[in-house]
């Protein structure tokens, strides 16, 4: 029996850009940029970071949404807040 | 400062008959209803479960799945409607893009289906899904707003809320800003999508929506003595406004001219209409016109199917046109379409001017006993030519909405 190989960050944060960017996930890269890549604009950031807080179970800061340029961008963004919480 | 004669040049419409004055209009003239029974949340609890529902609308023809998940349904209808009366009316970009072309756009219930979902997701506590789109979306201007996102249209850009005298409202407004000089050319109409549980269950406790749910064609009976009340429906009417220089010289088909509009207040009570009030927008409208009302030659009722209304408003028909009020052909389009509150104004205006143009008369359907409060001919027979012989075709349409906000638009054929 195998046991499935539990989802990484990364492989998260690519469901949810393109759920919320109706784009198909294997087009994202790393080095995607949200905005000039996918056409997102700034409601999309908003609406991702809410998809985030629930699926890591974080709090984003408004400060840090407009770093959230690329998808790498956003897995980095997510490991930090990710160690922040734990770190309570 | 140059008055200008206002004209129409394009129509789009959304209705539970069909998607399209193609489609809509042939329905109207056969006497098809296009009430049914809600088939898309648990009406269980309701005690009326029918309503008239734009069944053939897709949003998916007219926007991609991002555009849809920003847009509120109400939004989409009003937009959907905006873009076939555009392309009817021939107008290109250029003449779009440009801060002489406005909007004024009407609703009863804005984007009350998206306001029910966050309110969902807040009480829910943390249940239902936010969004940061929340306000973008429910935002009572928003589909006027996203009219001239589309369109670029930088002109006034307004929403017009008045109950069910919103879509005539904004026709008025609209067509005064072209008559004024205050604008080239002129996106107006209305759009409601009010069909949601929470609506239904409001409009229950009022008691006056139908409740002959076994028979949904035939629910709705205006002026009828077993009339129970309206039926709610959805949808978008909406019209493009140029000057008549403007029409003619660039050889657009020319549906009417907008001859008069006529806005009161009843000043009476928030629901119970007043005949004064509705005769004085009448008045108002025929002045504004510069016609007398012998000059009437069909009106398309407000007729919604209520005790009250249909008596008021043929008590206010016979004030203004006296003994001539019963050689007037008068009929209810909600008898098919249902009561789409803001949007009926919008919806309505298109179906007079889809009867100057065609030079025929739609029907009121389901008229069955006579009542000796409403005795006037409301075409009870099937749909029948436009009267002849007394100028260029003239029609009427009155609304007259909670609050007693009414609003009365006169239309006449553009004379050769």
């Amino acid at each position: 029996m195998t046991r499935q190989a539990p989802e990484s960050i990364e492989d998260i944060v690519k469901g949810i850009v393109a759920a919320e960017l109706r784009t198909d996930r294997g087009k994202l890269q790393p080095q995607t940029h949200l905005m000039k890549d996918l056409g997102a604009d700034s409601l999309d950031a908003l609406n991702i970071a809410i998809r985030l807080e629930e699926a890591f179970k974080i709090k984003i800061p408004d400060e840090a949404i407009p770093n959230f340029l690329t998808v790498g961008d956003i897995v980095k963004g997510v490991e930090k807040h990710q160690a922040s919480a734990s770190m309570v | 400062m140059k008055i200008r004669r206002v004209a129409v040049t394009g129509l789009g419409l959304i209705a539970p008959l069909g998607v399209g004055c193609e489609n809509v209009w042939p329905a109207i003239l056969a006497g098809r209803s296009g009430i049914s029974r809600i088939n898309d949340f648990d009406t269980s609890r309701l005690k009326t479960t029918i309503a008239g529902v734009c069944r053939d609308f897709c949003p998916e023809r007219f926007f991609d799945e991002r555009e849809i998940s920003r847009l509120d349904r109400v939004s989409q209808l009003a937009m959907a409607a905006t873009d076939m009366a555009i392309k009817d009316s021939g107008l290109c970009n250029g003449q779009l893009d440009s801060y002489d072309a406005g909007v004024i756009l009407g609703t009863g219930f804005g984007g009350q289906r998206s306001i029910e979902d966050f309110c969902l997701a807040f009480l829910s506590n943390g249940q239902g899904r936010r969004s940061a789109i929340a306000i973008p979306k429910s935002m009572y201007n928003a589909s006027s707003s996203n009219v001239a996102i589309r369109y670029k249209t930088r002109g006034p850009n307004i929403t017009v809320t008045t109950a069910c005298s919103s879509g005539a409202n904004a026709i008025g407004q609209a067509a005064q800003l072209i008559r004024y000089g205050h604008a080239e050319r002129m996106i107006a109409g209305g759009a409601d999508a009010p069909i949601t549980p929470v609506v239904m269950d409001a409009w229950k406790e009022m008691r006056v929506l139908s409740t002959k749910n076994e028979c949904p064609e035939r629910a709705c009976k205006p002026f009828s003595a077993n009339r129970d009340g309206f039926v709610l429906a959805e949808g978008a009417g909406i019209v493009v406004l140029e000057s008549v220089d403007s029409a003619l010289e660039r050889g657009a088909h020319i549906y009417a001219e907008i001859l008069g509009y006529g806005s009161t207040a009843d000043a009476s009570h928030i629901t119970f209409p007043d005949p004064e009030g509705e005769a004085f927008a009448i008045s108002r409208a025929l002045k504004d016109a510069g016609i007398a009302p012998d000059e009437i030659g069909y009106i398309n009722a407000h007729g919604t199917a209520t005790k009250l209304n249909d008596a008021s408003e043929t008590d206010a028909i016979k004030r203004v046109f006296g003994d001539r009020a019963y050689q007037i052909p008068v009929s209810s389009t909600k008898s098919m379409l249902g009561h789409s509150m803001g949007a009926a104004g919008g919806i309505e205006i298109v179906v007079s001017l889809l009867a100057i143009d065609h030079g025929r008369i739609p029907p009121t359907i389901n008229y069955e006993e006579p009542d000796a409060q409403c005795d006037l001919d409301y075409v009870a027979d099937g749909a029948r030519p436009f009267p002849e012989g007394n100028g260029p075709r003239t029609a009427m349409s009155n609304s007259f909405g909670f609050g007693g906000n009414n609003a009365v638009v006169v239309m006449r054929q553009l004379a050769p």
